[in-house]
């Protein structure tokens, strides 16, 4: 609707603020400028209004202004100033105010004031610092067409280890100068430089290029969020001195960057004013990082890190502005990444519990696993205390020596993994498979069928009794999978029958099946967890949902129904975790924060903010003080639980940040993105350890085996990947297939599209696991480290 | 570059102008406004695609976190309903719209081609009567083995390898392979190792067994001796040649070769029906080869296990052969039956019961001719004593025959000399036989059990020896 609002678009704004320059003395001089006035004058007369809403978009305009300069180079009659003037003259003809009104330079102001209903206006031209003949030549579109021509051939020109550090450049001027046209009103030269230029940026920039393509108005350009990003917020190249200084003298001499066969373009005017463009870009929307790192120790994919709008996903505390994620993760200091402790009481039963155990079962070996129950402190991370810890009851259970005692036993029979092992080893001889199954883990794979919709969530318990998916059609079903019945309670009874544990047995319901169905929700069902109380010793008792109705859910696994709703947050609720020691749970919603929550209060504790796109996943650190983030705005972050505050910003991700996991030991975060890559976090020092790449649609789940040593990831591309974290990281690889390295030979001439594919996987995917028709949506281990995974079959007919 | 890049690619508008000002002015016109300008009519379109990707986009969030890679219209009306949008009413993702094209419109020319959405016509009754509405199941789950220890199992739930790579192919080579772009309907390939495969399949196919010369030779000489395509056989060539079969080493790599002759050699043989006693011979020439393998200390059967004992077994069940040479040629199968099992079934526990299993079937299972379960029963008797008291006495072989037998089937004598040599086994007839007494009351109870296990006709042979008869009893009942 903007060609009906008389919004403050641009061209109406610019137009007068051409004229406040550029109507000089001269204005009244040639000839030529009499037609071209005559001309417009009788456009104007036509429809005024319309002229000047979409004055120098349409084509006759178009045409205009394109036909003069094209006559000025050809021919070289009419020198660079005099081009301006002619330009000048017809600008203010747009205008609707009287073109004569507008002559004196002085008086535009007064007169536009004078006009009232002008203060988008004013503001426009207040907003516009200098303006120069540039300027008004800027409304030219070919200029930018030249100008990024020539600044990919001078990019591409350039020695090849100055390339990595120059490409970035383009992207972000190749937006500003599609966001530039479409709101100078040119909707088909931007179309056009878009179709021209976006095939080379493509492949890293999609999405963003993408939805720049649907931004059509000058009114799309002041509403949308990603263009008054790049309109409002700076955006961060790191370059060397060295390369700084070659583009500088570019941008001002020209220097370098002649492209073969272009030496007329850029020696010539329309490639000065092209720099021009250029130029006027880097100085108003892109901040350098000049470090003087040597530009060949930089990594082929460090620009990740290093570019984008990193001044605003980077949290500013309190007062200090800090323009770099790096720079803000090492102000907020060390953290506190160790285990949790354990109370001291509950420790000592436990190691009683065990040394009886020990005794009953007359096993030697089992005495030794009372070193398990010892708090080991893992070199290099400094533990939380006791108090550091959210509150947690004083007393304990049953159920948690219990579970203590079962850790301990889990830690001593776990199936140990060593992906190291693979190393080296030629995975055909007998000692490469023996290594292969030392390192490799056995993957179940648990197949929904006659899922209709798809499944968007499912969970396994941690002691693997139950299965929970939650589904669109809002509902949650709830399997056994020890193919025991699951028995709620019955509804009619007393209360004062109550007495015991047998008399609470008796209301049990009588039959009931190994499935049961828990309804509540009404929206599609996106997390289920069950609560990590009992860990593998017990059954859980309870089962938190989340859903698009923007409510959370606890349901007793005891009664079978829902015993909680917790509202607060107003969109969808994409996530939800229980915090490792229970009672706590956090929740992402597209409201862009995520909550902290206790179980035995309806509103919220903690409200993490800060995000600039909704949060899509939530994971707590394993002892439960930290709680990782990821985000639509490409980010994620960590957070002190109990304070609130941002710890840590992880940048890098060249897409939407899908889920996150914690390695068992603290050190590591791994988040999967819909740019297909899987990075690896040092939580530490906030840095990237490493991306891995293999996927080939998006990833829907990760997780660490028990030692830390290995990750397995599943996604929408129907494999279950498994990833050595040790190793170090390099593209290109020999793709394994099926677990089974083949070697690449005979295979003559792979054709371009299959070695990109193939340089997609680095060499520490291990293993690709393929099912038939069945998108991962859950990667799980057990305790002793078997690899639960699960997905919905999509049967070929459906769709 | 820009311009090639461009054609290589997508054409320049496909990514925009998706609603056409035409629209805009189509809607416009059925709201009675006529007089649309151009300019306006473009804007507008413009401003809608906007809009139009917006709510996409917001919908591609829903379809994301709902772990699907298909936008339904669940999504869309989830997006408009967060975008404070009424959503659209009416579709669900199960029956995807349809649309079709109008006929045109005679009176109005410029009303261009119409779409709309089939709406079919649902007679109550005839549904009500008719169709059978079957409820959906509920979802389930099954669980397998994706890996073991990181090996794939090649189980029917995962993917065989071979299959993938013809899944691979659908895709075409224009997909593209970033990420991020389009997600591939099928899952992704990886291109050139499927060629690697591919030509590794073919060497395997081209690489052949290569027989030296002068096992070629022998194998001619030795499969003209032992069958003589025209003229009698020589029984001393014949003899010459088994025993060279029976002790000569260095056949190993003839042995597929033989095995195959004698496969196909029983299976001609038994399939122009064996009319004359040259088929007879025939077949006991392959039965003679198949011992002599067996007999050969060098030679390793045991792979061509499984190909050696159908043709024994067929030979053994078959069920007619020209009377003067049936029981000759079943006791003769019977004996290599016999014979490969003593030697291999210590290798392969599980052989016997599977032989044992095949010769039960052909006793027991009604409609079998004489000829069958006499081979069976001596089928059986090769297996093993054991055999025999499980299929006679307990699986009630010898009741079945017997009610045969004494309604005077033909050919039936061979079949009653075979069980009685079967029960013989079982337990030596007394040299001295004492008939039981039917007054003994002990005897009496015997005769019972008896009959009881053997069936009248052969309790009634029984009956004559005393020792005989307890002691298969005995047999049965240890």
């Amino acid at each position: 609707m903007s060609a009906a609002t008389p919004a403050a678009s641009t061209p109406e704004g610019v137009s007068p603020s051409a004229a406040n320059t550029s109507s000089d003395p001269n204005y009244n001089a040639s000839a030529i400028d009499r037609l071209v006035l005559d001309y417009l004058r009788a456009r104007g007369l036509r429809g005024a209004e319309e002229a000047l809403r979409e004055s120098i978009g349409t084509s006759a305009e178009d045409k205009d202004s394109g036909k003069v300069p094209e006559s000025s180079a050809s021919t070289s009659t009419i020198p660079a100033d005099e081009l301006v003037k002619k330009l000048a003259v017809f600008a203010p003809k747009q205008t609707k105010p009287g073109e004569n009104a507008l002559k004196d330079s002085s008086s535009v102001l007064q007169e536009l004031a004078a006009m009232g209903n002008t203060t988008n206006i004013q503001n426009l031209i207040a907003s516009i610092p200098s303006i120069g003949a540039e300027e008004i030549l800027s409304l030219d579109p070919t200029d930018k067409h030249e100008g990024f021509r020539e600044l990919e051939a001078w990019v591409e020109g350039s020695l090849e280890m100055y390339k990595p550090e120059f490409r970035p450049i383009l992207f972000p001027i190749f937006c500003h100068f599609y966001l530039d046209l479409v709101q100078h009103g040119f909707k088909d030269a931007a179309l056009d430089f878009h179709a021209t230029f976006s095939p080379s940026l493509a492949p890293v920039h999609h999405t963003t290029i993408h939805h720049l393509s649907t931004i059509l108005l000058p009114i799309h350009v002041q509403t949308d969020e990603v263009a008054q990003r790049f309109r409002n917020e700076k955006y961060t190249i790191r370059m060397s001195r060295s390369g700084f200084g070659l583009l500088v003298g570019w941008l001002t001499e020209g220097i370098g960057g002649e492209a073969t066969g272009g030496g007329e373009g850029f020696s010539g005017e329309k490639g000065k004013r092209g720099r021009a463009a250029i130029m006027r870009v880097v100085n108003n929307h892109l901040r350098f990082d000049v470090t003087s790192s040597p530009t060949t120790s930089v990594s082929p994919n460090a620009w990740e890190e290093s570019t984008g709008f990193l001044t605003s996903v980077t949290p500013q505390a309190n007062g200090s502005t800090l323009i770099d994620p790096q720079a803000f993760n090492t102000s907020r200091g060390e953290l506190k990444l160790g285990p949790a402790p354990l109370s001291e009481e509950l420790r000592t039963e436990t190691e009683r519990l065990l040394r009886e155990q020990a005794m009953v079962d007359r096993d030697p070996s089992a005495q030794y696993d009372l070193h398990y129950a010892r708090q080991t402190t893992v070199p290099g991370l400094v533990s939380p205390s006791l108090s550091d810890l959210p509150p947690h009851p004083p007393t304990f259970k049953t159920v948690d020596i219990k579970r203590e005692v079962e850790k301990v036993r889990d830690a001593r029979k776990r199936i140990r993994l060593e992906p190291s092992a693979l190393a080296n080893v030629n995975l055909n001889t007998p000692q490469g498979a023996a290594a292969r199954s030392r390192a490799l883990p056995s993957i179940c794979c648990y197949t929904l069928h006659d899922a209709g919709e798809g499944a968007p969530c499912c969970t396994f318990s941690q002691d693997t009794s139950l299965m929970a998916a939650g589904f669109s059609e809002s509902y949650i079903r709830l399997w056994s999978l020890k193919g025991e019945k699951l028995k709620g309670y019955r509804s009619d009874f007393q209360s004062s029958s109550i007495r015991d544990a047998s008399s609470l047995k008796k209301i049990r319901e009588k039959g009931g099946s190994t499935t049961r169905k828990l309804i509540g929700h009404s929206g599609p069902v996106y997390s289920v967890a069950f609560d990590p109380i009992g860990g593998s010793a017990a059954p859980p008792r309870y089962l938190l949902s989340a859903s698009a109705d923007a409510t959370t859910r606890l349901w007793s696994l005891d009664t079978m129904t829902n015993v909680a709703a917790y509202r607060g947050h107003q969109n969808p609720i994409w996530d939800v975790q229980w915090s490792p020691m229970g009672i706590y749970f956090a929740t992402a919603s597209r409201d862009r924060t995520a909550r902290l929550w206790s179980t035995d209060r309806t509103s919220a504790l903690r409200v993490y903010a800060g995000h600039l796109g909704d949060v899509d996943c939530v994971q707590f650190h394993p002892n439960s003080l930290y709680l990782a983030t990821g985000s639509s705005d490409w980010t994620a972050r960590l957070w002190d639980v109990q304070r609130g505050s941002c710890v840590r910003v992880f940048t890098g991700h060249q897409g939407i940040v899908s889920t996150l996991a914690f390695s068992p030991d603290g050190r590591y975060l791994a988040t999967a993105g819909e740019d297909l890559a899987i990075n690896l976090w040092d939580l530490g020092s906030g840095k990237r350890v490493k991306k891995m790449t293999g996927h080939t649609a998006s990833v829907y789940s990760l997780a660490f085996s028990a030692e830390s040593s290995m990750l397995v990831s599943g996604g929408a591309d129907w494999t279950v990947r498994c990833w050595d974290v040790k190793s170090s990281s390099s593209s290109p690889s020999k793709a394994r297939e099926n677990g089974n390295h083949t070697n690449g030979a005979g295979a003559a001439a792979p054709e371009n599209g299959d070695r990109k594919e193939d340089s997609l996987e680095t060499t520490d995917l291990l293993a690709t696991f393929p099912t038939k028709r069945t998108p991962i949506i859950d990667v799980q281990f057990t305790s002793r480290n078997l690899c639960l995974v699960a997905g919905p079959y999509l049967s070929p007919e459906s769709r | 570059m820009s311009k090639q890049n461009s054609k290589a690619r997508l054409p320049p508008n496909q990514l925009t102008g998706i609603y056409k000002a035409d629209s805009i002015r189509d809607v416009a016109d059925s709201l009675n406004i006529t007089n649309l300008p151009d300019a306006v009519a473009s804007a507008l379109a413009s401003d809608v695609e906007y809009r139009i990707h917006q709510v996409v986009e917001e919908a591609a969030k829903f379809m994301r976190h709902a772990r699907r890679t298909t936008m339904t219209t669940a999504d869309i009306d989830n997006a408009l309903r967060v975008l404070n949008i009424e959503p659209l009413y009416g579709h669900t993702p199960h029956n995807p719209p349809t649309f079709r094209r109008a006929l045109p419109f005679p009176n109005l020319q410029s009303a261009g081609s119409v779409y709309f959405v089939e709406d079919e016509e649902i007679d109550f009754d005839r549904v009500i009567r008719e169709e059978k509405l079957a409820l959906p199941k509920g979802v389930s789950w099954t669980a397998h083995w994706l890996a073991v220890e990181g090996v794939q199992p090649l189980i029917p739930e995962n993917p065989p390898a071979i299959a993938r790579d013809v899944e691979q192919e659908q895709i075409k080579p224009g997909s593209p392979a970033r990420p991020g772009t389009v997600f591939p309907p099928t899952p992704p390939s990886d291109g050139p190792h499927q060629a690697a495969k591919k030509a590794a399949q073919q060497q395997q196919q081209l690489v052949k067994h290569v027989l030296s010369r002068e096992l070629q030779l022998y194998y001619t000489r030795l499969t003209s001796a032992l069958l003589p395509t025209s003229g009698a056989v020589d029984p001393t060539k014949r003899d010459a040649a088994l025993a060279s079969l029976r002790h000569d080493a260095g056949l190993q790599a003839l042995l597929p070769y033989l095995v195959r002759w004698v496969g196909e050699g029983v299976v001609a043989a038994l399939r122009g029906g064996v009319q004359s006693e040259a088929d007879g011979r025939v077949l006991e020439v392959f039965l003679d080869v198949t011992g002599a393998l067996l007999d050969n200390p060098t030679l390793f059967v045991e792979p061509y296990l499984h190909q050696l004992l159908p043709p024994l077994l067929s030979v053994l069940l078959h069920s007619s052969f020209p009377p003067t040479q049936s029981t000759n040629l079943r006791t003769a199968a019977a004996h290599t039956l016999a014979h490969l099992l003593t030697t291999y079934a210590t290798t392969y526990p599980s052989l016997p019961p599977r032989v044992m299993k095949t010769l039960l079937l052909a006793l027991l299972a009604q409609g079998r001719s004489a000829g069958t379960r006499e081979g069976a029963v001596r089928g059986l008797v090769g297996v093993g004593r054991e055999a025999v008291r499980k299929g006679l006495l307990e699986g009630g072989g010898a009741r079945v025959v017997g009610a045969e037998c004494a309604e005077g089937r033909e050919g039936s004598w061979s079949v009653v000399d075979a069980v009685m040599d079967a029960l013989r086994v079982l337990h030596p007839p007394s040299t001295q036989p004492t008939p039981l007494n039917s007054a003994d009351e002990e005897d009496v109870r015997l005769i019972a059990q008896l009959r009881e296990q053997l069936g009248d006709f052969f309790a009634q042979r029984l009956m004559g020896d005393a020792v005989w008869a307890r002691g298969v009893l005995a047999g049965s009942e240890s």
